[in-house]
């Protein structure tokens, strides 16, 4: 059972569980798509919290599946972490059919999370999510001194790159002699 | 927790560093060449405008804001920041001003210099930079001549402002020597003078500005009908949208346009004209161009005789 709300999940097959509704019942029924990461773990997410998404909502806008047809189809990504893919679904509910605002409280505050979380949120679109990871990226180093921005960002110094430059370079030479002599040996 | 940034993709990173000012970006420079590389490029820093202050500071505008770099020998100051307001902050820097100037310069790929301006304190520094920014062919949008106490440096200076490529505007505040002569090669668009007794008529015939206020000027009732008599015919100073001379050799004996000055519209109700960038003439008195184009002239006497032609 997946609870996108709570962040508890558990393993496929077991059924999905269905995100809190908002207070005021939509008129018209809301339809619901399944997603789920590298884990397996199926979320059901609503097509409204999916809008976030460019990409899922390019998917899914032509389908026309029904509920049956949704739950037997989930989108899979396997490409994002299980636990990446929570965060992004959570985020999704929590602005759905919302404005954004402008200082974002509900962002993902797991800095060991934040590159995997950016690599998913650019690979799905969402655009708002994004910027926002932006900005706590930039803001990571606002006030800091060089030194410090190096470690924050592990920066490799101007040495460094160019000792990396030098053995990329002799890998480079390496493994060009090494195709030479192969072909070398086949031609004999 | 450190995260790897350079591992991020392209467009995220373009992100972050629009996110990072000039202040950030010049720490980052100072961390990695390959990383300032990519930020630079990703930022397009090239866009940013640079200044260059009489108080002995660079800045760098971006986004309507103004970032200021100021030199100090105490180290435990070095990348201090303060907010001072008016959309500006203050860092603290370890160069030698000129040397961060040319530093900014090259690594950010700046091209334009939004302000300079040269007075006693920064003389010396002005010399160098000016040097660079005419190797560099570097515009600069607005040149100011403030009152230095050596006039004599400034006059000997003149032929290096003569190479500076002034686009937007030309202010000089300084009292030059009675033998002073200059002339612009090529106007900018807006020049005010103070002490402007060197700026000979013949200069004013020439002169493409859009903007030209000329202050303690020399120019006489006759220099300025010639000027105006030269304005009416066809196809001459296309730009010219407002002139202002203050200057005493201007009174009643002779006329303006075939008016004795004073020069005012008192028939009519009070009429006030005005144009974008804050001139105006209130009861002027209409000039037509051969061509149709109108102007304002307006002719005060008294203490300090002032003419004002609006088109």
């Amino acid at each position: 059972m997946s609870s996108t709300e709570q962040g508890t999940s558990s393993a496929a097959p077991a059924e999905p569980t269905t995100a809190p509704e908002s207070a005021a019942a939509p008129e018209v029924p809301e339809s619901f798509y399944y997603v789920h990461g590298k884990d397996k773990v199926v979320h059901k997410v609503s097509a409204g919290a999916l809008q976030h998404s460019a990409l899922i909502h390019g998917m899914i806008s032509n389908l026309g599946y029904t509920e049956e047809q949704a739950k037997a189809n989930p989108f899979p990504f396997e490409n994002i972490d299980g636990d990446i893919l929570q965060m992004v679904v959570d985020w999704c509910n929590q602005h759905k059919g919302k404005p954004t605002p402008p200082e974002d409280t509900n962002l993902p505050k797991q800095k060991e999370k934040l590159f995997d979380l950016v690599l998913a949120v650019n690979y799905l679109e969402i655009k708002e999510l994004l910027t926002y990871c932006c900005k706590q990226v930039a803001m990571m180093v606002k006030g800091k001194s060089p030194e410090e921005i190096r470690e924050i960002w592990m920066i490799p110094t101007d040495a460094e790159d160019e000792a990396a430059e030098k053995e990329a370079k002799k890998r480079a030479g390496k493994e060009a002699a090494g195709e030479t002599a192969a072909a070398a040996g086949d031609a004999k | 927790m450190p995260i790897a940034l350079l591992k991020f993709p392209n467009d995220f990173l373009r992100e972050v560093f629009r996110l990072c000012d000039p202040f950030d970006l010049y720490k980052l420079s100072k961390c990695s060449k390959t990383c300032s590389q990519k930020a630079t490029m990703l930022r397009d820093t090239k866009k940013w405008k640079i200044g260059f202050s009489a108080l002995n500071n660079a800045a760098i505008w971006v986004d309507g804001s103004i970032y200021y770099f100021n030199q100090t020998d105490n180290p435990e100051d070095y990348f201090k920041t303060k907010n001072s307001g008016m959309n500006s902050t203050h860092m603290d820097v370890e160069f030698p001003i000129v040397d961060l100037f040319i530093y900014l310069v090259d690594t950010f790929g700046i091209r334009i210099v939004r302000i300079m301006g040269i007075g006693s304190d920064n003389f010396h520094n002005v010399l160098k930079v000016a040097q660079v920014l005419i190797d560099r062919r570097m515009e600069i949008e607005s040149f100011r001549i403030f009152d230095v106490r050596k006039e004599q440096d400034v006059v000997n200076f003149m032929p290096l402002m003569k190479q500076m490529n002034i686009i937007q505007e030309f202010k000089c505040f300084l009292k030059f020597p009675p033998n002073f002569h200059f002339e612009f090669v090529k106007y900018p668009r807006h020049i005010y003078i103070d002490y402007s007794s060197w700026f000979t008529i013949d200069q004013l015939l020439d002169c493409t500005s859009a903007w030209i206020d000329l202050e303690k000027s020399s120019l006489n009732n006759h220099d300025l009908d010639v000027f105006l008599q030269k304005w009416k015919k066809k196809g001459t100073f296309p730009n010219l949208r407002w002139l202002e001379i203050g200057s005493e050799k201007i009174d009643d004996q002779s006329p303006i346009l075939e008016m004795i000055p004073p020069i005012k519209n008192v028939t009519n109700p009070r009429k006030k004209v005005s144009i974008n960038g804050g001139g105006y003439i209130i009861d002027g008195v209409r000039a037509t161009k051969d061509d149709g184009t109108e102007g304002w002239l307006k002719v005060e006497l008294g203490g300090w005789p002032i003419l004002k032609f609006l088109v």
